[in-house]
């Protein structure tokens, strides 16, 4: 668990699971501000659910339990801010 | 690949709910799991849990189910670990497992670790006692099928792993063609148990019946459609399907469902770009999708929110309707889509 850890810190660990996740070595390089739906990253049902869960495992934030809408999966930034509010 | 060992998850597969959440009731076992599990163990194949539970929640399907299991993983870490524990406790393969869990992040967490286990959705695991790796005796025509289908999917997830490339480009390679089209009363069966069986892209939480859905494709007031789904590795067949009921301003998806066999291969986010073209066309303003949400259809609102579509109020969990604004540029259709 990184409690309190920096935004940036998190979307550094975000890089890794979502490259784990959707086996994209080249995700490893994306910007924090990156659609992730769409194109680009092209996050779907399963890459999203398997980042989702890992992200779950790692840093103990439910995100699908709290964000009906799932916008806090709009960037890696986004994604990271959501998770540094919940583990300060 | 005969299998030897069954590695079950507990919660809302080998157990008919879920431990931890059922107070001083814990739940019994699924009827449907505890047959599979009941055949295979006569056969001579071994059981063994996984489970993110306490040590008790092992003891509890023990007593519940009848079955001895060889060896029992309970905790909070990653299920692709619990498999390789249980396989090393065992001395056994690897290539001599299957893992069954209702969960596809677990099923494709467990496939992307322990490529070698034979991973299994609990609706393939009633299908997989008939199938070559668990029947040490004869088999039948139908259940070699089942198994060469297995086969397929085997090689497609092998392939779509080492192929470096967008997912489109994947889809490609492979041949993909999904069709979608009115259902016809053909149909009804194969959509009867898809409502009962899809639990991740299942937008409704009832089963729908077939004299409804009979009924459904009858009614003019409402469009049924079928999606089917093939590709170079094989054939899946009607894979999902939704009912539409098309009104003036806004076209309302009443039903929308999908099998765990399209999962990951961009279906479910192809109809619903079909959906929002041809309710554009006709006219409306707006698409909507009424959806239960759960813990358990987290995927579907995954494929919602990627698709444009945003719910103002609701869960999760409860209900929800999610919408997509129909006005800009209709969402593009995949090549690999056949539809009307």
């Amino acid at each position: 668990m990184s409690d309190g850890a920096a935004p940036e810190i998190i979307v550094g660990e975000l890089r890794e699971i979502l490259a784990r996740a959707t086996g994209r070595e080249e995700l490893r390089g994306i910007g924090d501000r990156l659609p992730l739906f769409g194109e680009g990253v092209g996050l779907d049902s399963l890459t999203g659910t398997l980042l989702l869960r890992e992200v779950h495992l790692r840093f103990g934030v439910d995100v699908a339990g709290e964000d009906l809408n799932l916008d806090a999966l709009e960037t890696l930034g986004t994604l990271a801010a959501f998770i540094a509010e919940r583990t300060a | 690949m005969i299998v030897k060992c069954v590695i079950w998850d507990l919660d809302n597969t080998l157990l008919d709910g879920v431990y931890l959440e059922s107070g001083s009731r814990p739940p019994g076992a699924d009827p449907a799991m505890l047959a599979a599990a009941a055949t295979l163990r006569d056969r001579g194949i071994i059981h063994a849990v996984a489970s993110r539970n306490p040590p008790e929640a092992a003891r509890h399907a023990a007593r519940v189910t009848g079955l001895d299991f060889a060896a029992a993983e309970c905790g909070w870490g990653r299920k692709s670990d619990a498999v390789r524990q249980i396989v090393a406790d065992l001395g056994i393969g690897a290539d001599a497992v299957a893992f069954v869990d209702d969960d596809i992040y677990e099923r494709a967490e467990v496939s992307f670790a322990v490529p070698e286990a034979l991973v299994l959705s609990p609706e393939d695991i009633t299908d997989a006692v008939g199938w070559p790796e668990f029947s040490p005796g004869p088999v039948t025509a139908e259940a070699r099928r089942r198994g060469e289908m297995y086969a397929e999917r085997r090689r497609r997830l092998q392939e779509a792993r080492a192929f470096a490339g967008p997912r489109d480009e994947f889809l490609r390679y492979s041949r993909a063609e999904a069709t979608i089209s009115p259902a016809t009363q053909e149909d009804v069966p194969r959509l009867h148990e898809l409502s009962v069986r899809t639990h991740q892209f299942n937008t409704a939480g009832d089963p729908v019946t077939e004299p409804e859905l009979r009924a459904l494709i009858a009614s003019p007031a409402h469009q049924v459609t079928a999606v089917r789904l093939r590709d170079r590795f094989g054939d899946d067949g009607l894979v999902g399907g939704c009912v539409v009921r098309p009104g003036p301003g806004e076209w309302t998806v009443t039903v929308l469902m999908m099998s765990c066999r399209a999962t990951g291969r961009g279906v479910i986010e192809a109809l619903l770009a079909w959906l929002a073209r041809s309710a554009g066309r006709a006219g409306a303003a707006t698409l909507a999708v009424p959806c239960l949400v759960t813990t358990r259809n987290m995927p579907l609102r995954l494929a919602l929110a990627g698709s444009g579509f945003r719910a103002a109020e609701g869960g999760p969990p409860g209900p929800a309707v999610f919408r997509r604004p129909l006005s800009g540029p209709a969402p593009e259709l995949p090549g690999w889509v056949v539809a009307p």
